[in-house]
């Protein structure tokens, strides 16, 4: 029995090992703000907290493969009923391990996203660029608030500054849809008659046609053209978007 | 020809109750002034008069229906294969039809994700249109969701609860049978939705698009309301049965895990379902009645309809989820040959999950706009339930450890449960942690995810249980070679299919799209192959399960040596399962336990145990009654 707790501890241990050297590996798309860095965090976090838990499970069952097994039904194991201390040892460790990672990441990140209790959305109220982000079948119109510049249709590009707040003010004239940028890795339903806003920090450069996560995409199921509703992303330095806001007013 | 006439009386019945609905509507409608032909109203009442008509035609009439005019019942006696084809009650044959009707919409949803992969080889269009890859991914959807709440429940539950407790049926006998005759017309009514456009809104059928879309929609919703109909009725009987039909001496901590895990499942099923049944009946009446329950324009909240679909929907993942462990737990115990470890641990897990599951099913919503302040609560709800949750790892676990690991085919099964169901619960924190959901929900993450859950966690229990139960269904014992090909073909497919799957999700897929960034091609290429490989294991588990039925060498009454009383009866079993009522005695899962019994047949002789184990060398009698089982293979 000790033996077979040691050898079987060795192993799972190895395993975790080789399964946290992947989680190290470079899983994510482009990096465009500050929440993506969030997110990218949070995500390595847990993936380093699941991997020892899912190898548990993996290492008990391959261990016990090779060296429980039998050829048929002819013998009976011995009669652990598993009452007493175990059960309770694993409750509480169990039980630790959630409420740790509802609390962090799970609680603390959302007070981080999250400026208001009563809204519907994400990071701060107000930014300092505001953009109305209508979804229809099957595709996003934006409008720049104060700029009386609109991005309309499929396949137009929608340009903003990096290092600034921008916040989505999201709406739908038809069906659910979804706003998603993966280079941000956010995203928020457009919801018929309810507006729904996201907040993000932009804090890279980059385009689409580098970096093809520096999109808008429908993310919501909404019917026919669904999987056509995008909008590629640029985001650019501060004059560069002026010269841009310019060049779309005079149009 | 018994079969015959009730198919046929079934499909007749059926048909003219279709064309009556309709005239009747017709009639009703023209004397008020309208057209008589209104196509979703139409096809709502013929739906609903069909659908009683082949009940009724099936044999309904017959064995229920004439009591209620006060005329004599009958049933069909309808010998061998033909037994299946008939209303019949016997809860065997019911469980059986249910697999084997399941098995086969398995077979038509996987052909639909083989063609769904097919389009996924490479960004761009390559066999399908928007139209058909949304009708084939919709239809896929709903397909396997009907096999995951019903297939496991209705096939296994139904066979081998009744055994299990020692009772010798079900407490509703008939209306078992309806609940599954009413499953045919659902099958056939979904199949039929290309022919209106297809399935435009996946198996989530979201308003306002599942108002404004096409009149597919009205097929599905008529359809899944009538299989809601057969999973709340289904749950009841459970209950019923389980609280009521136990045999003498089963108290409920002797109770075998698999039963446990159904009555769990039995009234969630009995509590939520009505939550989808509600919200599709509410896109029905916006759409037929001109209601606007989901009409922002009109005073409605398309967010309304998520709450109440979620409400069951997450229920809905422990209707598939639970009976899969319970099944998986069984199997583990009997092929390790050793007690259920913590098996009070086990029991509580089942009912905290039944308990929570009620609470958490806004963790879908994360990101859908609903108020901010209900995130927090349904993040430590979602989070709580990894508890219980791990209890049943727990109890996985502990029974392997130290056991005498006999592999075979279930066992196989069963293991590959608690693998992939680790998987995906760690997956699953990802999801249900909002900071990480925000970029993840309804991307191909998601998708990943549940299938590792549904799929991992439940398809492959139900695999496992029906070679488990294979000698006893058929009375012959499938070919062990075989179906151990079909479980590695079919472990190593799903793994590299669904594990790889979480990278282009993380990486910005959304899920239900036909066409996707051309930087994850290669990523999608690779699924897809994985998943045309998957999709070839089941010719072999369909060529060893209908080989095996005809020509496989007859089974004994007990060949995996199980010591619950599923096993203690002739295989296949008598139609009142056990020639002498059993007595319970002791614990189901004492293996290893000497001198202890799990059931007495009183005026058979001791049935347990049937052969000496190895600590109590020669102790104990053959068993009684027949059965090639005599003396143990000791
Ligand atoms: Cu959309
Ligand atoms: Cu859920």
């Amino acid at each position: 029995m000790k033996a077979n707790v040691i050898a079987a501890v060795v192993f799972w241990a190895a395993l975790t090992l080789v399964g946290e050297a992947f989680a190290l590996s470079d899983l994510f798309p482009a990096v465009g703000s500050d929440q993506a860095k969030d997110f990218d965090h949070i995500f390595r976090f847990l993936l380093f907290l699941g991997i020892p838990v899912f190898t548990v499970a993996v290492s008990v069952i391959i261990f016990s493969l090779l060296q429980f097994r039998a050829r048929g039904p002819e013998e009976d194991g011995p009669a652990m009923r598993g009452t007493g201390l175990p059960p309770r040892i694993w409750l509480a460790v169990t039980g630790c391990l959630a409420v740790g990672v509802m609390i962090y990441p799970g609680l603390t990140g959302l007070s981080k996203l999250q400026s208001t209790g009563s809204g519907f959305g994400w990071g701060d109220t107000d930014a300092e660029i505001v953009i109305k982000a209508t979804g229809q079948r099957w595709f996003w119109s934006f409008e720049y608030v104060g700029q009386d510049v609109t991005v309309i249709g499929n396949g137009r590009e929608v340009v903003l500054p990096v290092d600034a707040s921008i916040k989505f003010e999201v709406n739908s004239i038809d069906v659910i849809h979804s706003l998603w940028v993966p280079a941000f890795r956010m995203k928020i339903d457009a919801i018929p008659g309810r507006t729904t806003f996201m907040t993000v920090k932009t804090i890279e450069l980059g385009t689409f046609a580098d970096q093809q996560s520096f999109r808008i995409q429908c993310a919501e199921l909404c019917g026919l053209d669904h999987s056509a509703m995008e909008s590629p992303v640029r985001v650019v330095t501060r004059a560069e978007y002026d010269d841009w806001l310019a060049s779309q007013k005079s149009k | 020809m018994y079969a015959l006439k009730s198919v046929a009386g079934a499909l007749g019945a059926g048909l003219i109750g279709f064309y009556l609905g309709i005239g009747g509507l017709g009639a009703v409608r023209a004397l008020a002034g309208y057209d008589a032909w209104d196509t979703e109203m139409s096809i709502t009442f013929g739906y609903v008069f069909g659908v009683i008509g082949w009940v009724m035609g099936a044999g309904m009439w017959g064995a229920w229906g004439r009591e209620w005019f006060g005329l004599r019942t009958y049933d069909r006696k309808a010998p061998g294969w033909q037994r299946y084809f008939v209303f019949n009650t016997d809860h065997k044959v019911i469980g059986i039809q249910y697999l084997v009707t399941f098995i086969v919409v398995f077979l038509l949803g996987g052909l639909m994700a083989m063609l769904m992969r097919a389009e996924l080889t490479h960004s761009g269009h390559q066999l399908f249109s928007n139209a058909q890859y949304n009708s084939i991914m919709g239809l896929h959807g709903i397909m396997m969701i009907a096999v995951a709440v019903a297939a496991l429940v209705g096939g296994i539950g139904n066979y081998a609860v009744p055994l299990l407790i020692g009772a010798e049926d079900m407490a509703f006998p008939r209306l078992n049978a309806l609940t599954y005759w009413l499953i045919p017309p659902v099958a056939l009514t979904l199949l039929c939705t290309p022919l209106l456009g297809g399935i435009e809104t996946g198996w989530t059928a979201y308003p306002p698009l599942s108002v404004l879309t096409n009149n597919a929609q009205i097929l599905f919703d008529v359809a899944i309301i009538t299989f809601g109909l057969t999973s709340i009725l289904g749950g009841l009987n459970f209950v019923v049965t389980i609280i009521f039909m136990r045999a003498p001496g089963m108290t409920w901590g002797k109770l075998p895990i698999f039963v446990w895990a159904m009555f769990a499942t039995a009234w969630i099923a009995l509590l939520y379902t009505q939550g989808f049944a509600v919200s599709l009946l509410m896109v029905l009446l916006d759409r037929v009645a001109g209601m606007s329950w989901f009409d922002a324009a009109n005073g409605g909240d398309p967010l309304l309809d998520q709450h109440v679909f979620w409400f069951y929907s997450h229920p809905a993942v422990y209707v598939m989820v639970l009976p899969g462990f319970g099944i998986a737990l069984e199997m583990i115990s009997h092929f390790s040959r050793k007690p259920l470890f913590a098996y009070r641990y086990a029991v509580g897990a089942l009912l905290g999950i039944l308990g929570l599951s009620g609470v958490v099913w806004a963790h879908h919503m994360f990101t859908s706009g609903m108020p901010n302040y209900l995130h927090g609560p349904f993040l430590v709800a979602t989070e709580l339930i990894s508890i219980p949750t791990g209890l049943i790892f727990l109890c996985a676990l502990g029974t392997i450890w130290m056991g005498r690991l006999w592999l075979t085919t279930p066992m196989l099964f069963a293991l590959a449960v608690i693998f992939n169901f680790a998987c995906g619960g760690v997956t699953g924190i990802f999801l249900a942690d909002v900071p990480t959901d925000i970029h993840l929900q309804d991307s191909y993450f998601v998708v990943a995810h549940f299938h590792y859950t549904i799929m991992g966690g439940e398809i492959f229990a139900l695999f496992g249980a029906i070679y488990y139960y294979f000698p006893k269904m058929t009375g012959r014992q499938y070919n062990e070679r075989l179906g151990k090909i079909h479980f590695w073909w079919m472990f190593i497919g799903f793994n590299v299919t669904f594990f790889i799957m979480h990278w282009p999700g993380i990486q910005g897929m959304n899920r239900r799209i036909a066409d996707f960034m051309s930087d994850l091609n290669t990523a999608n290429l690779i699924v897809s192959l994985a998943g045309f490989f998957l999709g070839a294991s089941f010719l072999v588990f369909v060529f060893n399960m209908v080989w095996s039925w005809i020509f496989g060498p007859a089974a004994e009454r007990n060949p995996w040596r199980a010591r619950t009383l599923d096993w203690q009866t002739d295989s296949p079993p008598p139609l009142e399962n056990f020639p002498v009522p059993p007595v319970v005695r002791g614990h189901p899962y004492d293996y290893g336990v000497p001198g202890s019994v799990h059931a007495l047949f009183p005026g058979r002789g001791a049935e347990e145990p049937p052969r000496p184990p190895s600590t109590f060398p020669g102790a104990a009698p053959a068993p009684a009654g027949g059965g090639g089982g005599g003396g143990g293979g000791g």
